[in-house]
């Protein structure tokens, strides 16, 4: 049966909630300029034409391949990070962080600590880093303004926020560009073990 | 093939434990077997003992804090297994050894003594005994010899394609023409990056790609479909083709070793029958040879500790004879790190970028084994400098790149003899003659610039 604490479902939880704690997709201009994207939003750094993403210090207009070439690119280092397979011990007192895993996996290496070790870069961390990224180029929560924001409430240097009908309008001029870029995060969160284990815990409850 | 085809992003630390721990008793095993040790002499090295015993274990750092490139004599340990000493760890001295070669991961057998319960004094270091090497009837060699108009002809080459200053496969392009008229190989082993994901260009927000036949390029995979794929199929359609994917690939979604092999679909390669996709690391046979492939640089990353002998010899040598011992492609334990800083601007996040490295999926490392046999030939590419050695055996190969970051660089020409019986070694095997194929004998490595 069910028993424990009742947990909203993740989809249920907002954007900015959900992805408070991931890393933002930066990207690169060729004028030098390095900067957030968070999709079609406003930003000091950026604007959204209906051919996709302008830099704003130069004006030059990134194509398509430089977006998604950039989005994969940092969707690989995310991986890679997490395949440094670095462990850490739960007891905050202990603080022992290293690559070493005992033969017994979850058991502390420092002597006498009962504490148990874990990835420190999870899997849901990774995944959720994923649903992150795809999340800013998906059309329908663009337009929905549902995005994680780009500035905290209290940033002095927050622009001026964008109208509903301006992000109707380059949601829909944009939809093949972010399909492209979608497709760069699809195809590794169809590799994703996390992404299946979600569905089979859904299911979990049923079976007991 | 389907055993590679597991999930990447998910790797669960007891999964993980369990080979660690599996690696250990299996070596204990084949000791015991080898050297007909009873089962009772092996003892946990953690504890003290008068008498001197044998232990099985893996070398790791005696702190676990401490990164492999600051290890020296005087900071290894021996860990346990479950059975044999319930996971304990136990500082080594070495002070008594003249010889020796050691690397966090390896598995060793030793014979020593704990008289204080602080460290295991090492007295000896038993070797690992070696695998059998590949065999064949006469009826096979006999075939292969009558199949063959020449000698065997086998190229290994390496990527990157490109330099690090453009993604111009102009210069692949033309070795193909090489290829299809003046080498002429019978089999060309390419391994990837094809179009690595670290490139500079990737991120520097300067990409501007047009296929010569004006196809819309939107993604890195689109450059494979569009610029590399057309240039695979230039190559004579008699010449088998084998293409083994990289860590550093961006056309490959399985960014963890062990590897799947390419998805022909995805690079658009489906109609084409002389290229063969396999996974990394993988063992195939090209007529009686047995061809070990592993794309995951294990001389850059296995660092060893050593003294006397060992340490005079060749470090490739060296390397290649621990690969050999343990039967994987990728002894080494953790795997490598590389990362660099981003390019900060603005703000706070100021984070290093990981890069591909070893990518180890430890709980599937049973995919790199050996199985029974060691394989005739070992290609492991390396960044380090191109070579061809021949060690119990065994000829092992590093191609080198095919283009280094400024320039052109090399591959690897094989040429082996076709199989003539009465000059092979011949073994009796429970009355049946059979023949060790003796390649280090019959073939020639040629490091040719590309
Ligand atoms: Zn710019
Ligand atoms: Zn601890």
């Amino acid at each position: 049966g069910i028993n424990g604490i009742l947990q909203p479902l993740e989809s249920t939880i907002s954007d900015a909630e959900r992805f408070k704690l991931s890393k933002h997709l930066y990207l690169n201009c060729k004028c030098g300029s390095h900067f957030k994207f968070g999709g079609i939003v406003s930003s000091n750094d950026y604007q959204m034409t209906f051919n996709g993403i302008q830099c704003k210090k130069c004006m030059n207009q990134l194509n398509t391949l430089n977006v998604t070439s950039q989005l994969e690119q940092r969707i690989r280092s995310f991986i890679s990070k997490y395949y440094q397979g670095i462990v850490i011990c739960d007891d905050s007192t202990c603080g022992m962080i290293t690559k070493q895993i005992s033969v017994y996996g979850k058991r502390c290496l420092s002597n006498g600590c009962k504490g148990v070790m874990r990835y420190q870069y999870s899997d849901k961390e990774l995944y959720n880093q994923l649903l992150y990224f795809d999340s800013l180029f998906d059309v329908e929560k663009n337009k929905n303004q549902s995005l994680r924001p780009l500035y905290e409430s209290e940033d002095v240097t927050k622009p001026q926020e964008l109208i509903k009908g301006q992000i109707d309008a380059l949601s829909e001029q944009n939809r093949d560009n972010f399909n492209v870029c979608k497709s760069i995060v699809q195809k590794y969160l169809s590799d994703c073990g996390r992404r299946y284990v979600d569905l089979g815990s859904m299911f979990d409850f049923m079976q007991k | 093939p389907k055993k590679y085809q597991f999930r990447t992003m998910r790797t669960k630390i007891l999964e993980t434990a369990d080979i660690l721990d599996e690696q250990i008793d299996s070596f204990t095993k084949i000791i015991q077997q080898h050297y007909q040790i009873p089962s009772s002499d092996f003892n946990n090295p953690s504890i003290i003992s008068q008498s001197e015993i044998i232990t099985v274990g893996r070398i790791i750092p005696d702190n676990p804090q401490v990164e492999s490139i600051q290890l020296n004599s005087s900071s290894l340990a021996l860990e346990t297994s479950r059975t044999l000493g319930i996971g304990k760890r136990i500082p080594l001295d070495l002070s008594n050894l003249t010889d020796y070669s050691l690397f966090p991961g390896q598995i060793v057998a030793l014979r020593g003594k704990n008289a204080s319960g602080d460290f295991f004094k090492i007295n000896e270091i038993l070797e690992i005994p070696y695998l059998g090497s590949p065999v064949s009837t006469n009826d096979e060699l006999t075939t292969y010899y009558e199949n063959l108009e020449n000698d065997l002809k086998i190229l290994c080459i390496n990527g990157p394609y490109t330099s690090s200053k453009d993604l111009d496969f102009t210069y692949l392009e033309n070795f193909v023409t090489k290829v299809n008229n003046e080498i002429q190989p019978h089999v060309v082993i390419m391994f990837g990056p094809f179009i690595d994901i670290s490139h500079p260009l990737v991120s520097s927000g300067n990409l501007d790609i047009e296929s010569p036949t004006g196809k819309k390029i939107q993604t890195l995979d689109d450059i494979f479909k569009f610029l590399v794929s057309p240039i695979l199929k230039k190559i004579n359609n008699k010449i088998q083709i084998i293409l083994i994917p990289s860590l550093k690939d961006s056309i490959s979604k399985h960014a963890a070793y062990p590897q799947d092999s390419y998805d022909k679909k995805q690079l658009q390669l489906s109609s084409t029958k002389n290229i063969k996709n396999f996974p990394n690391p993988s063992i195939f046979q090209i007529n009686e040879i047995l061809i070990g492939v592993s794309n995951n640089d294990i001389f850059k990353d296995l660092k060893d500790i050593n003294k006397g002998s060992p340490a005079g010899e060749n470090r490739f040598d060296r390397i290649s004879n621990h690969i050999i011992q343990q039967r994987r492609f990728y002894p080494s334990f953790p795997g490598s790190k590389s990362q660099r800083k981003i390019t900060s601007s603005n703000d706070d996040e100021d984070e290093f970028e990981f890069l591909p490295s070893s990518e180890l999926d430890v709980p599937y490392l049973g995919l790199s084994e050996f199985n029974d046999v060691l394989p005739d030939i070992l290609i492991i590419p390396s960044e380090l400098r191109f070579f061809a050695r021949v060690v119990k055996n065994t000829l092992v190969i590093n191609p080198g790149v095919f283009m280094r970051p400024n320039s052109s660089g090399t591959l690897a020409q094989i040429t082996i003899e076709k199989p003539k019986i009465d000059e092979l070694t011949k073994i009796n095997e429970d009355g049946e003659d059979l023949y060790l194929h003796d390649i280090w004998k019959r073939a020639r490595v040629d490091i040719i610039k590309s």
